[in-house]
């Protein structure tokens, strides 16, 4: 799979085969550092005083009694902080609620007191008066001509960008090609289907802590984030400091799917540090966890309508989004042009026109979780797919063949496509799943998908030390991916030194250049270019050093095993450590660089309200092919089997790589089949905790395959690779969706598809009502 | 707050005279207190190093499990798997490996929870309580020590040492079938407890409880009019059916009321069907839930 030839992409692939992940035996023998694990002289404990209710008005907010509890040295309200609204693109936050709560795990208040259970007593201790109002529940009631406001004020709010709002609709693009209405007119079939999504959680390991600590008018914060600049940057915007003061540290980060993406608390657990001049911590409760962020994966309406050419290829496509956006927008701005993408999803079609709106509603906010938008909208349109081949009378892998993208082919924003591999995909996934006797009671489904590579600025810092050995700064967050793991092959392979030889300084923006962090597939991407240039600095300088030592034009000299030697000639070499003992005495080694930033495609579609998610660079493709049985007494179905095929351009570590797709399909048979998040009439959820939230366990993993589609990807990634963390996510519950389809009789059209909407769907089908109890 | 770490028997009952309340595994307990749902009492007895309470024995045609027993020994403990099958299909479902090793048949039994998983196969095997204070035991069968959600009739002072059970006559068999969404860490949605005794091909006698679909585990009645008819489809089925009509169940956020009046006949059928093979003599490796497969797989049978 990862042939080790001459080709230069391969090198690296090759030497990784043997991954050894540095924060492995910290991880894996508890000696590793978490938030919680921390402890301050002196440190106080934080807890918050959450709304409780959906949609209200406060009335009162009293926190002189708590304030005066022996052991509680701070309570603190939106009176205490700069009046502030912040966000990207749509300000419509604040850190605490001030006069409205728009859901339940707003904050009325924060403590600080000596121990968690004084905290507890002083929350107690607020004296609080919310008048509910009428609560917005979900994406339909939002949208009645009626429906109560979630932010009355959305005019006020200071908007960025080509941003498109309406009332309730916090967000809207529209992507639009071609003569939708001719084309629709002209097709011979015409199918129009609807899909719903539910929400659902990202359910990192660990529960969020953040620890900040002032020295004079500096703030050190240890903070369990995916992304230490966003968390700089949002304490800096909403305390009002310059970024040099304030600095995040994140120990081990306990896993985050995105959940742990965006700024959230850390400007809370600071403000109170100031108050008290003492370190305080935060550590969240599993509930809270659940309740509070703003990141949770979006509930989704998906109304589609398709036109067939009498031969089966798709004319046109029209459709319209909702996406349940919360109370407030957090980084959830572009999800609709996002969305949009993905309903129309990877096929060539030329006349489109879907239209997407983020919405309002009095639940827990939405933000982007692990392909934020992809999987349900892939599901809903790759449920789709399998109802056209069937009217076009194809078999549903011959229909797609016919409809997808290829090299050089125009995408639904029209974007013209260089070398990628989505047949590749489709071919290598059906076929490894072969045709196999089925059971009565089993069924394979197919999906395709795909997932663009994001750019963003990214730096690295390398020194070599006298006696040889690497230090790489990078601003880089290692989310449990591996990925940051990886930056030290990359400096080692550039550097001609051993793995064991390079040492990572990360997760520290008082250290390290800056970065997006680990969010949208970037880590590798961007701060791989970065550590990439940063080395390759150093390289040249230990080429022109070992050309003075071995006479030899530099040029000619190559870096590896611990040797600079003359190309041709391996015997006629230096040490790297004796070249690096020399530099030590004068001009050191020393790199530094940011990654330059790749070209954008363009697109050439009208795109309405764009929030720059059209132009894909390096598009990622997929396809799962999935074994699905199913007890049709009782709805419950279980995923035997699952073939994943990707273009995710070079693969720089197969083993990471392998990891991500097999944790990507586990994460999308918890969407299809289980994980949801349950809303009462009132807008609370009811599910907020592992028990009644139901992950996937290992016993429930089927066995999963996986073949890499290997295309030398320019102008993205470190040596020709894409992204890789979100695609695995985005195709499975869709693959799921269609094999269910098969054994149901027709496709779901809930998702997740839960064991008793199942035995719904098949009750419904039966036409009898198989429960009616004669009593 | 104290904690009494009881070796004997005797300190175990002398401090619960004094007020204590028993812990075992700890694993409804504790979490429960963790979760708010009650406060962790002031003062505690744990049980677990007891090893008078952590055997399993027969004698003179009854068994004993003692209540330390737990799920882990149960679900490799012969005279468990041999005589109740049933017990062990139950014990194999509970949590996680975790959860086994430490959560006991007792604790299981006196947290009262109407999702406890041993609970129906205890009935329908007519497993009585052994009930214990410093002053003597009583034995109370399980029907009437149940008498709601997270309640039983025991008093505070008494200690459950053991569940005693009849030793099953020739050609019986149990099982117990449980709706899981996942196959670890999950709760009862619903479940279904048989024993069944054979007399030939016909039922000689049958008995089916029902697990979370009701206050507490419901023990189906009328089934005698089965006793003579063939274990087949057809006497399957009527079980099935009154399954459903005696249920009580409600809608929460785990299911519909109407999903799990119709899960119940399912899992009452399998576990029918299930205890029949058993009595037969045939083989179904423990836990049925995992031996069938999904669905009611018979080519699993041997
Ligand atoms: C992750 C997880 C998964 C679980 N999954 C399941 C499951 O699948 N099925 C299931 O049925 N349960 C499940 N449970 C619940 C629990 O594990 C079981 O009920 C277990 O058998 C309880 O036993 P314990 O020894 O831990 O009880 P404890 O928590 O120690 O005690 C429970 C109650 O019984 C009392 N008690 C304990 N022993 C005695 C005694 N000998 N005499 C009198 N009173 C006593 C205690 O005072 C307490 O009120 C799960 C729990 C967890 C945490």
């Amino acid at each position: 799979m990862f042939p080790c030839t001459a080709d230069a992409t391969a090198t690296l692939a090759c030497t990784m085969k043997t991954f050894v992940r540095a924060d492995g035996p910290d991880k894996v023998t508890g000696s590793g550092r978490y938030v919680a694990d921390l402890t301050l002289t002196g440190m106080l404990h934080a807890k918050f005083l959450y709304a409780g209710v959906a949609h209200g008005q406060i009335d009162r907010l009293d926190v002189e009694a708590a304030r005066a509890i022996p052991g509680v040295l701070a309570v603190m309200t939106t009176d205490d902080v700069p009046d502030h609204r912040y966000s990207p693109v749509i300000p419509d936050r604040t850190l605490f609620a001030k006069n409205i709560v728009r859901f339940e795990g707003e904050i009325l208040a924060a403590v600080a007191a000596t121990t968690p259970e004084i905290a507890a007593q002083a929350l107690a201790a607020i004296d609080v008066a919310i008048t509910e109002l009428p609560v917005v529940n979900d994406i339909e009631a939002a949208l009645a001509d009626d429906a109560p406001l979630v932010h009355e004020d959305w005019e006020s709010y200071d908007v960025t960008g080509d941003t498109i709002r309406d009332r309730n609709v916090a967000t809207f693009s529209a992507i639009e090609k071609g003569d939708i209405d001719a084309a629709l007119a002209g097709a011979a079939h015409v199918v129009t289907s609807r899909y719903v999504a539910d929400a659902s959680h990202a359910t990192p390991i660990e529960p969020r802590g953040i620890v900040a600590q002032w020295e004079g008018d500096k703030v050190t914060i240890w903070t369990s984030t995916q992304v230490p600049y966003d968390a700089r940057d949002g304490v800096c915007e909403t305390l009002g400091l310059p970024a040099n003061r304030v600095r995040i540290i994140v120990p081990h980060l306990g896993g985050g799917f995105g959940g742990k993406c965006g700024f959230h608390f850390e400007a809370h657990i600071a403000a109170l540090a100031r108050a008290t001049k003492r370190p305080v911590k935060l550590v969240f409760s599993r509930e809270e966890e659940f309740l509070a962020p703003d990141r949770r994966r979006e509930g989704m309406i998906v109304d589609i309508t398709t036109g067939l050419s009498a031969d089966g290829d798709i004319v046109a496509r029209k459709a319209w989004v909702g996406i349940d956006n919360g109370a407030y927008v957090a980084d959830a701005a572009f999800f609709p042009q996002l969305a949009a993408m993905h309903v129309g999803g990877p096929y060539k079609i030329p006349a489109v026109k879907i239209d997407a709106q983020l919405i309002y509603t009095n639940r827990q906010p939405s933000g982007s979780v692990r392909a934020p938008t992809a999987p349900q909208a892939c599901w809903a349109v790759e449920t789709h797919t399998d109802e056209l081949a069937a009217a076009a009378g194809l078999d549903p892998v011959e229909f797609r063949r016919r409809n997808l993208v290829r090299t050089g082919d125009e995408g639904i924003a029209g974007q013209i496509y260089d070398e990628i591999g989505l047949d590749q995909c489709l071919d290598l996934a059906v076929s490894a799943m072969g045709s196999p006797d089925l059971p009565s009671d089993e069924a394979i489904g197919v999906a395709i998908g795909w997932w663009p590579s994001f750019a963003g600025p990214a730096g690295a810092y390398a020194k070599m030390h006298g006696d040889g050995t690497v230090q790489v700064i990078t601003g880089a967050q290692e989310c449990g991916t591996g990925a940051v793991m990886t930056l030290r092959d990359i400096a080692a392979d550039e550097l001609g030194v051993g793995v064991e030889d390079v040492q990572l300084v990360y997760q520290d923006t008082g250290a390290a250049p800056v970065g997006p962090g680990a969010t949208g597939s970037q880590t590798l991407l961007n701060h791989g270019r970065a550590v990439e240039s940063a080395t390759q600095q150093i390289a040249e300088q230990l080429r022109e050093l070992a050309a003075n030592e071995l006479e030899a034009a530099a040029s000619d000299i190559v870096l590896g095993d611990g040797v600079a030697s003359v190309a041709g000639t391996p015997a006629v070499s230096v040490p790297i450590a004796d070249l690096a003992a020399t530099a030590a005495g004068g001009d050191l080694l020393l790199g530094s660089a940011s990654a330059p930033m790749p070209e954008w495609p363009s697109v050439s579609a009208r795109c309405v309200g764009d929030q720059e998610m059209a132009s894909w660079l390096a598009p990622q493709f997929s396809c799962h092919v999935v074994r699905v049985q199913l007890d049709a007494d009782t709805g419950v179905a279980r995923v035997l089997d699952v073939q994943a095929a990707h273009d995710s351009g070079t693969i720089l570590n197969p083993i990471g790589a392998t990891g991500q797709i097999e944790g990507g399909v586990m994460m999308g048979i918890g969407q299809a089949l289980s994980e949801i998040t349950q809303y009462d009439e009132a807008g609370k959820q009811r599910n907020p905790g592992l028990l009644e939230y139901k992950l996937q366990t290992i016993a429930d993993a089927p066995t999963i395959s996986t073949q890499f589609v290997e295309i030398f990807t320019p102008n993205a990634g470190p040596r020709g690779s894409k992204g890789l963390a979100e695609a695995p996510n985005v195709a499975t519950a869709a693959a799921i969706s269609n094999a269910l389809a098969k054994l149901t009789g027709g496709p779901i059209r809930q998702l997740p598809m839960t064991p008793e909407r199942v035995w719904e769907h098949l009750d419904a089908r039966r036409g009898s009502d198989a429960t009616e109890v004669s009593t | 707050m104290t904690l009494t770490i009881a070796t004997s028997l005797d300190e175990v009952l002398s401090a619960m005279a004094n007020g204590a309340r028993p812990i075992a595994g700890g694993t409804d307990l504790v979490v429960g207190a963790r979760q708010g749902k009650v406060t962790l009492p002031a003062d505690l007895v744990a049980i677990d190093r007891v090893t008078e309470l952590a055997t399993v024995a027969t004698n003179d045609g009854t068994i004993r499990i003692g209540a330390g027993v737990t799920h882990a020994d149960l679900l490799t403990n012969d005279i468990v798997v041999r005589q109740l099958t049933s017990i062990a299909d139950a014990a194999a479902l509970v949590g996680s490996p975790a959860t086994r090793n430490v959560g006991t048949i007792g604790g299981n039994v006196m947290n009262g929870s109407p999702a406890m998983d041993t609970g129906a196969p205890l009935m329908v095997l007519g497993a009585n309580a052994a009930l214990t204070t410093p002053s003597g035991t009583r034995e109370v069968a399980l029907a009437d020590l149940w008498t709601g959600p997270g309640q039983t009739s025991a008093n505070a002072d008494e200690l459950c040492t053991a569940l005693v059970l009849p030793q099953p006559p020739q050609s019986s068999g149990s099982a117990y079938v449980r709706l899981e969404y996942r196959r670890a860490m999950e709760i009862a949605v619903v479940g279904a407890a048989a024993a069944v005794t054979l007399d030939g091909d016909s039922i000689s006698s049958v008995k089916v409880a029902l697990t979370a679909v009701a206050p507490t585990i419901i023990e189906v009645d009328g089934l005698n009019s089965l006793v003579g008819s063939p274990a087949n489809d057809k006497a399957f089925e009527a079980i099935a059916e009154a399954a459903r009509q005696q249920a009580r169940p409600i809608s929460d956020l785990r299911a519909s009321e109407r999903y799990r009046r119709h899960t119940i006949g399912v899992m009452a059928r399998r576990a029918a069907h299930a205890a029949s093979v058993r009595a037969s003599g045939q083989t179904i490796e423990v836990p049925v839930n995992r031996a069938f497969g999904i669905g009611e797989n018979p080519e699993n049978i041997r």
